[in-house]
């Protein structure tokens, strides 16, 4: 893999390298749910483009939460906020979860039995699938 | 198959140079926000794929081209996306194609690697 340069953000040079290895791509792809045959340009477009969701997912947390502010420190709760408030990344909802507090679940749980409702199954790792 | 749940994980040291290389200078990120970001792509990646396959075998395709994972990104609310994978994809092709016609030139080297001989090993070459 040759070492491709740094580049200021915002300009971008249409190239054919990638920075994430292509074969953990495959794996990745494969667990889906019946995958067929990944050619190679599928895969090297695959890899690109979760290389610019990457940088797609850190840039607008950042740009969000610090507007024009240098020298912050990207933190997990800018994340779930920038999550939670996002169309097109509600399929991260319970990837990145916000975080709460163990008093303010414990609330929540009092809660939910005393609303009767006993489908308690659904605060608990449901991660799993999709 | 996935023998083990960290095969999902993208490599650690490239998710934090891109997330680097998307922040101004002197920004930092936490090590948990950095973890949040690298399990997000692998989910993303598995998201768009299974969405791509949907949409190929809509169409009675079994296999994903590139055109299917475009058209995806677009339904998904990613077109901003499109436009810079278009670009890549072109030089991306003439790459292979390239790779194709100086290969084809000088046949009478030896013939030993065969990029069609297995897939994983194909998908390392493309690398190069």
């Amino acid at each position: 893999m040759g070492e491709p340069k740094m580049q200021p953000p915002g300009v971008r040079v249409p190239n054919a390298e990638t920075f994430l290895p292509l074969s953990r791509v495959r794996t990745i792809m494969k667990s889906s749910m019946d995958t067929g045959l990944i050619t190679n340009e599928v895969l090297f477009l695959m890899t690109k483009c979760t290389e610019l969701f990457v940088r797609h997912l850190a840039g607008s947390a950042y740009a969000d939460s610090f507007r024009q502010q240098t020298g912050e420190t990207l933190k997990y709760e800018h994340l779930s906020q920038l999550v939670n408030k996002s169309k097109n990344l509600e399929f991260l909802l319970q990837i990145v979860p916000e975080k709460i507090r163990v008093h303010e679940f414990q609330e929540m749980l009092r809660l939910n039995r005393s609303a009767g409702s006993d489908d308690d199954d659904s605060e608990s790792g449901s991660e799993s699938d999709e | 198959m996935v023998e083990r749940i960290e095969d999902l994980n993208l490599p650690n040291a490239v998710i934090a140079r891109l997330i680097k290389e998307s922040l101004p200078e002197s920004a930092s990120v936490s090590k948990e926000a950095r973890a949040a970001i690298a399990r997000a792509a692998s989910v993303f990646a598995i998201f768009v794929t299974s969405s791509s396959t949907a949409l190929a075998h809509k169409q009675n395709h079994k296999t994903i081209t590139a055109k299917d994972i475009l058209q995806t990104l677009t339904e998904l609310d990613f077109e901003s996306f499109v436009p810079s994978l278009t670009e890549d994809l072109e030089v991306y092709r003439k790459m292979v194609k390239d790779k194709k016609e100086s290969k084809a030139s000088k046949k009478d080297t030896s013939t030993s690697e065969n990029p069609n001989a297995s897939s994983t090993a194909a998908g390392e070459e493309a690398n190069e």
